[in-house]
């Protein structure tokens, strides 16, 4: 037990990546629509997350430092602030989105409408950013949010015809009912949705909450290949149900209901019930990565005391800054806005923040004043360069594509 | 890494590659502040700097408000200035330490004042997570 405990901080970061809300219904969304045809940008983001956090780790490790405190040094106050900027935006978008995303689970289980939930879902992560333990808080979450393996088991109950199945994926085509730019949409949406920044930004600060040094490497690096992976596989078996259910009856994904549809008919109520417990404690994980991430970015960019290893009073500025973003969420959720489509929008600010974040990684992961003999090798450094060059291009397209296409609609 | 503080001989430091937008860490580890700017003395602004004269020195870390001059520009007025005194750095490395506590400092009056007007007020503020 102690050693699946020992990746929990990577499995919840995962999760908070992967399979979020927004992402919960893009996977469906895509398998409803491209069958696994986008099977191979997951593999690609997934690769690329791991070549990063595992950076991003090595330096907070190693040197102390976490991720933001990094882009503010290496990349001096005006470029940080653009990229606190548009990072904090995409945290605050996805907060919001995640605080609805729990109250829509908590309607799926319970009827009653999300908008009586969205206070106590709200209250609820407050309350754990507040009081709990790091360990607790990601180790909870963590492994409830297995519980979405539910969704691979659902995918091999649903006996398909996996022949037709690895033909979509290792041969991707277009579907003739879909636009070439709709395809290239949820391309992006999805390589941005792996390598979203506030993964990194969470998983540095997170390893220096948990008091990581030179000598918790490996656990460091199990974390990482453990946990994306992990949650590259969820969303991958979230569009295969999809894929198999809803692909061919026609059935457009709009809710969490229908995201939820193929497990239930795989496997009845239970596996129902895993599925719904599985989605509350990823959107409320997610809710805890994004708060706490709102806080470690703008405490870190202007030197602020952090950390959860604090008691509040002696990190006042970061919890008031959560608690604010949290009020600001709750705010943005009252005016009837729709949680899901929130998240959507997230990606045009994501055109700023990623090049900016992974950039600065690169650049200590090489630095031997920080990183004395743990720098980065030479294949290390070429596949960070090549992804460099990816990101670049996937945050170019992202706001051409999403006007183009109307967010893929 | 030790500071000598020799006017002479002194610890060569070029404050865009060592200094600034460093954090500044007091002598327990917290976090103070971010190197937001530095004031050296031995110079004045606008004046050519006589090739023959002893180094310039460095006097202050300037926290706080400088921020938002080096983003967007202007000079704040120097009532508005939160400096930490250079006597005060006990080591310069991947970050600034100071050798006193941060509660000490003026420069850390914010902190303090959210601390304890808003932090500290809700229940729980002031004890460990659980």
């Amino acid at each position: 037990m102690k050693r699946i405990f020992a990746v929990a901080l990577g499995i919840l970061t995962a999760i908070g990546g992967f399979v979020d809300i927004g992402d919960l219904v893009t996977n469906a969304v895509v398998g409803s629509r491209f069958g696994l045809g986008l099977v191979w940008v997951v593999l690609v983001g997934v690769v690329g997350i791991c070549l990063y956090a595992n950076m991003a780790g090595r330096v907070a490790a190693v040197s102390g430092r976490a991720t933001f405190e990094i882009i503010r040094e290496r990349l001096g106050p005006r470029a940080g602030f653009a990229n606190l900027a548009a990072s904090f935006l995409i945290n605050l978008l996805t907060l919001t989105a995640e605080i609805g995303g729990v109250a829509l689970a908590l309607q799926l289980a319970s009827g009653v409408d999300p908008m009586l939930w969205v206070p106590l879902a709200a209250f609820g992560v407050w309350i754990v950013v507040w009081r709990a333990k790091f360990d607790l808080l990601e180790n909870v979450t963590g492994m409830l949010g297995l519980t979405l393996i539910v969704f691979a088991v659902a995918l091999f109950l649903l006996s398909p015809d996996w022949g037709s199945l690895a033909g979509q994926a290792l041969a991707p085509t277009v579907p003739s009912s879909e636009s070439v730019a709709t395809y290239w949409f949820y391309a992006v949406a999805l390589f941005g949705a792996a390598m979203t920044p506030y993964e990194v930004f969470f998983f540095s600060s997170g390893a220096i909450e948990e008091g990581w040094k030179r000598k918790d490497l490996m656990t460091e690096r199990l974390n990482v290949f453990v946990g994306f992976p992990l949650g590259g596989l969820l969303s991958i078996a979230i569009a295969g149900c999809a894929a198999v259910v809803l692909l061919p009856e026609a059935i457009s994904v709009t809710s969490l209901s229908q995201v939820v549809l193929p497990v239930a008919q795989a496997g009845g109520t239970v596996a129902l019930s895993f599925a719904i417990v599985g989605i509350l404690a990823a959107t409320f994980g997610a809710a805890l990565e994004t708060t706490l991430s709102s806080g470690y970015t703008l405490a870190q960019y202007f030197g602020w005391s952090w950390g959860k290893f604090r008691r509040p009073a002696r990190a006042a500025r970061f919890h008031l800054s959560m608690i604010v973003c949290i009020v600001v969420g709750v705010l943005i959720l009252f005016t009837g806005v729709d949680p899901i489509a929130v998240t959507e929008y997230s990606v045009v600010f994501s055109a700023v923040a990623l090049p900016l974040t992974y950039l600065p990684i690169l650049l200590v992961a090489n630095d031997r004043e920080y990183m004395g003999t743990e720098v980065n090798g030479r294949g290390a450094n070429a596949l960070g360069v090549v992804y460099l060059v990816i990101i670049l291009i996937a945050a170019l397209a992202a706001i051409p594509l999403l006007i183009l296409t109307g967010a893929g609609a | 890494m030790t500071i000598r503080r020799d006017q002479t001989a002194g610890l060569v430091l070029d404050a865009q590659l060592h200094l600034l937008d460093r954090q500044v860490l007091d002598r327990d580890g917290v976090p103070v502040s971010t190197v937001d700017d530095v004031e050296v003395g031995g110079i004045r602004p606008g004046e050519p700097v006589d090739p023959a004269a002893p180094p310039p020195v460095i006097t202050d870390l300037l926290v706080g408000t400088e921020i938002a001059t080096r983003i967007f520009g202007g000079r704040p007025p120097a009532s508005r200035r939160m400096p930490i005194s250079w006597r005060l750095v006990s080591d310069v490395g991947t970050v600034v330490r100071l050798g006193v506590a941060g509660d000490s400092l003026d420069a850390g009056w914010v902190e303090r004042w959210v601390s304890e007007h808003i932090i500290a007020r809700i229940p729980g503020g002031r004890h460990d997570p659980e």
